[in-house]
């Protein structure tokens, strides 16, 4: 027990050393620092998730709540700095009302001195997120030891980046395993102001602006974290700061408002309409960000929250509010979606309608939920997190940024083709991972449709529609860039950097062997840690006709293994397959001998996205109405 | 076991019999056009026609993923057949479809571009019918596995909205006029199979026939257990299909999709509705 404490704290402190050694050491050093340091941390993830037997709380000195109160106000002080350097007035205003809201806080904690216990607790979900936090974001890493070092910028603020990333990667695994919420709010702002110096890294106009937008939003988050721990407190039957304890009593309590109000947080930083921008806004930053911000960390938090508030608002007006927005944004973000043209832009918009489906299966709270929504929060990950990277290469390599400009692409890079390919496929089609969080939501919904009757079938019929809409989305991108004349018909591999390439097949095979080891998966990985989230055991069995039961739904392998077979599987062939003694012709063209530059059709549904906005505000709205009343 | 061994060779006899219904189909348009029509076997003909022609392809990749095409749509025909789930059934279809339209992209061929955008927006047009409609299967009878939506009472009586709405897409899926924009030959030559021939069209040529299958079978679902009026359906639907096909102009891809959205699709609707608050 002693000893697996130990390993989290290393997860903690880890990171931020190793960002330490890079700021000082040269280079090369530093590059081998980093490198041991994620496999480090992968391999402590991996440890612990194996040898975890039951949740246990870290203990940790009394002077550390000193400590992260001081924390606390220096954030402020440094928020209101930003704010009168870049003559923000919003962000001002919300440090101002952050700051009253703490001085309340402080002041009432002075009451309730002995309300306070263990500050960390560490159960499966929190394992389950070290896992991807560390595995993905430490491929992340790698790669953009490499990435920023082709960036425009002096060679300190290329330390200065890897070593935000890396504390940034610590202050992750911080998020998902802090009890208190004193503590919570305070990791919660470090994620905020990483973002902040993310986004802001080029330095140009657009990028402050939008990292002033991304420092405000998520301040919006941080208010509602204090005003949930100011509830709390003053609210007789709850008087605690601990997650826990605020989750196993709001049945007895049976007022949801500070749960609420760290909904309100977890959907602001999981990018929900109307606060989908500032993950849009993101953008501007170096590629390895959007990679981390949307596959592995920050947005996670999002489903993290709703995941552990699960158990306490299922079936709740509150859950019904969460279940509303969520399905409502799923469907929203992927018709914005379809006006994009930018790559990058049109995964973000992808990214913000996935996490609409992974929140709305967290709020639904059942076993089968709760399981499908892990499985997305995983695979979505790194699948995004493999699209991402591969962004990075279009930029570094093929200068490419809009997804129009890639007709040409299958031949100039092959390999770069297929990853994409394999990406946008992995978060669409059997039998991989996120299809299957799409497929199992689906019949989850219609399996509740009895109880909640009209508000479900509304939003399963726009998962039903969101869904189409998505691989009409991904069908649009794969088409400018899987096309090759009949001239070439043998694929040569194009060559990138080792560490970009070795990261993006590390992740390639990491979506194959979550594909194969699936079944093995939902028994021992996703079951018990969905029984750990509702607290109470989630059945995942075999079943005599090869399949696996979770809870009320069933899994069948042999399909899943056909469905293997005949995509990744024949995708892959398809790339080397060679026919011989079969005779080539040019494409038929009409008789018209013209270069075509190849297109997609055009969707003009940018127009429509002020009215989303608009609705996503209302659903907020609602959230907070609902609990009160 | 015995059933197993039945419902294998359903399985392995399903490209023979889609291909048959393809010869009756196109026996029974001639006939409404006032022709002779061919052979009740023409598309046999046609199949050994084509395996004897030259081998010629555009590039082995295009070629290789119209074989996947048909090998795909027989994996959900066949998971159809031994009465899997009806979702997971839509989706590797969709699968199928992915692969075809795949091939379609990656050539640089206009048309076959072409015909590959309007295929993706065909799914757009019919998917959320279908998974509208296994929903709605799942409010009356409790199940989302095939095996036992065809062991209960007819759907049909429970959900006639969700059917008509069934039929009204059912033209978008097998390409029929008046939405046959994905492969409308006028316009754009067959669309994203134009560049596919010899033994490799031969393989979208049979996946079509596959589809047939496909298409009718779930047409067949609505008569539960009652067997006679499944087929009763499935002959209906024939007849209509081919009288529609007949009888309309091709419509543009966008007032397809104002048809699936504004008509089909709040018909399936509906009827959700109404067996839910019945």
């Amino acid at each position: 027990m002693r000893s697996l404490q130990l390993l989290v704290l290393s997860l903690f402190a880890l990171p931020p050393i190793a960002g330490l050694l890079l700021l000082i050491l040269p280079k090369v050093l530093g590059r081998i620092v980093t490198i041991l340091s994620v496999v480090a941390l992968s391999a402590i993830s991996v440890y612990l998730f194996v040898n975890f037997d039951k949740p246990f709380q870290i203990l940790i000195p009394g002077y550390s709540d000193k400590a992260v109160m001081i924390a606390d106000v220096l954030l402020l002080a440094y928020f209101a700095f930003i704010a009168i350097k870049r003559k923000s007035v919003l962000v001002g205003l919300l440090t101002i009302g952050q700051a009253i809201a703490l001085g309340y806080l402080i002041k009432l904690l002075g009451n309730h001195e002995g309300g306070i216990h263990a500050q960390f607790y560490v159960d499966r979900l929190s394992l389950f997120m070290f896992l991807l936090i560390n595995i993905v974001s430490g491929i992340i890493a790698t790669y953009s030891l490499q990435y920023i070092d082709e960036e425009d910028c002096s060679p300190y603020r290329k330390k200065f980046f890897m070593f935000t990333m890396l504390w940034f990667i610590g202050v992750m695994n911080l998020v998902v395993s802090a009890d208190n919420l004193e503590y919570f709010f305070l990791f919660f702002e470090l994620t905020t102001l990483a973002s902040y110096i993310f986004i802001s890294f080029r330095k140009d106009k657009e990028s402050v602006t939008n990292a002033l937008r991304a420092l405000w939003m998520n301040q919006i988050g941080g208010i509602a974290i204090l005003g949930a721990m100011i509830f709390s407190l003053s609210t007789i039957g709850y008087e605690t700061l601990s997650f826990q304890t605020l989750v196993t009593s709001a049945h007895t309590v049976g007022l949801l408002l500070p749960l609420a109000l760290l909904a309100v947080a977890a959907l602001i930083k999981g990018a929900q309409m109307p606060f989908s921008s500032w993950l849009l806004g993101a953008m501007v930053a170096p590629t390895p960000v959007s990679a981390l911000l949307h596959s592995s960390t920050m947005v996670k938090i999002a489903p993290f929250i709703i995941l552990r508030l699960a158990p306490a608002i299922k079936g709740t007006h509150l859950s019904l509010a969460i279940i509303a927005l969520t399905g409502f944004v799923f469907l929203a973000a992927a018709i914005s979606a379809l006006a994009q043209d930018n790559f990058k832009r049109i995964l973000a918009f992808s990214t913000v309608s996935l996490l609409g489906l992974m929140i709305l299966m967290a709020a639904i709270g059942t076993q089968t939920a709760i399981v499908t929504s892990l499985i997305l929060i995983l695979f979505h990950g790194i699948s995004k997190c493999m699209l991402f990277l591969n962004a990075g290469v279009l930029e570094k390599k093929f200068h490419l940024k809009s997804a129009l400009d890639m007709d040409k692409l299958a031949e100039s890079g092959p390999f770069t083709s297929f990853i994409v390919c394999i990406g946008f496929i992995s978060l669409m089609l059997p039998p991989f991972g996120a299809f299957i969080g799409k497929w199992f939501s689906i019949e989850i919904l219609g399996s509740t449709l009895r109880e909640t009757r009209g508000l479900t079938a509304l939003v399963m019929l726009a998962i039903a529609c969101g869904g189409a809409v998505l691989s009409l989305l991904y069908f649009k991108v794969m088409g400018l860039l899987i096309a090759r004349s009949g001239e070439k018909d043998k694929v040569t591999f194009e060559t990138t950097h080792p560490l970009y390439n070795i990261n993006l097949v590390l992740l390639l095979s990491l979506i194959l062997a979550g594909v194969i080891c699936l079944p093995f998966l939902l028994i021992g990985y996703f079951g018990p840690v969905a029984s750990d989230v509702l607290g109470s055991a989630v059945a995942v069995d075999v079943q005599s006709n090869f399949s696996i039961s979770i809870g009320n739904m069933s899994f069948p392998v042999i399909p899943m293994i056909l469905a293997f077979l005949v995509l990744p599987v024949s995708l892959f062939i398809s790339l080397f397959v060679r026919f011989k003694k079969v005779d080539r012709v040019k494409e038929y063209a009409c008789g018209e001998k013209i270069d075509y530059k190849f297109n997609s059709f055009y969707f003009d549904t940018e127009f429509l996205l002020p009215y989303f906005k608009a609705v996503g505000l209302v659903f907020f709205a609602l959230i907070i109405i609902l609990t009160v009343i | 076991m015995q059933s197993i061994i039945i419902l294998s060779i359903l399985v392995l006899l399903a490209p023979l019999v889609g291909g048959l219904v393809y010869g009756i189909e196109r026996k029974v348009k001639a006939r409404m056009q006032n022709r002779m029509g061919p052979n009740i076997l023409q598309p046999f003909y046609d199949f050994f026609k084509l395996a004897d022609k030259r081998l010629v392809m555009v590039h082995s990749t295009h070629a290789f993923l119209g074989v996947m095409h048909f090998i795909s749509i027989w994996v959900a025909v066949a998971v159809l057949i031994f009465g899997g789930d009806l979702i997971l059934v839509i989706f590797l279809h969709l699968l199928s479809t992915a692969l075809l339209i795949m091939g379609g992209f990656s050539t640089r061929s206009i048309f076959s571009h072409l015909g590959a955008n309007r295929t993706a927006i065909s799914i757009l047009a019919y998917e959320p019918v279908l998974i509208i409609m296994a929903v709605s299967i799942y409010a009356v009878n409790g199940s989302f596995q095939i095996s036992s939506i065809i062991g209960s009472e007819p759907l049909l009586y429970k959900m006639p909205l969700t059917f008509i709405a069934l039929l009204l897409i059912l033209p978008i899926k097998l390409k029929k006029s008046p939405f046959d924009v994905a492969e409308a030959h006028q316009e754009i030559a067959g669309g994203a199979e134009i560049e596919y021939s010899g033994i490799f069209f031969e393989a979208i040529y049979t996946a079509k026939w596959l589809d047939y299958i496909f298409v009718y079978a779930l047409v067949f679902l609505f008569g539960g257990s009652n067997y006679l009026l499944g087929a009763g359906l499935v002959v209906g639907t024939f007849i209509y299909l081919n009288a529609l096909d007949n009888s309309s102009a091709r419509v543009d891809y966008r007032q397809m999709l104002k048809f699936s959205y504004f008509v089909a699709l709040p018909v399936a609707f509906i009827n959700l509705l109404i067996t839910l608050f019945n």
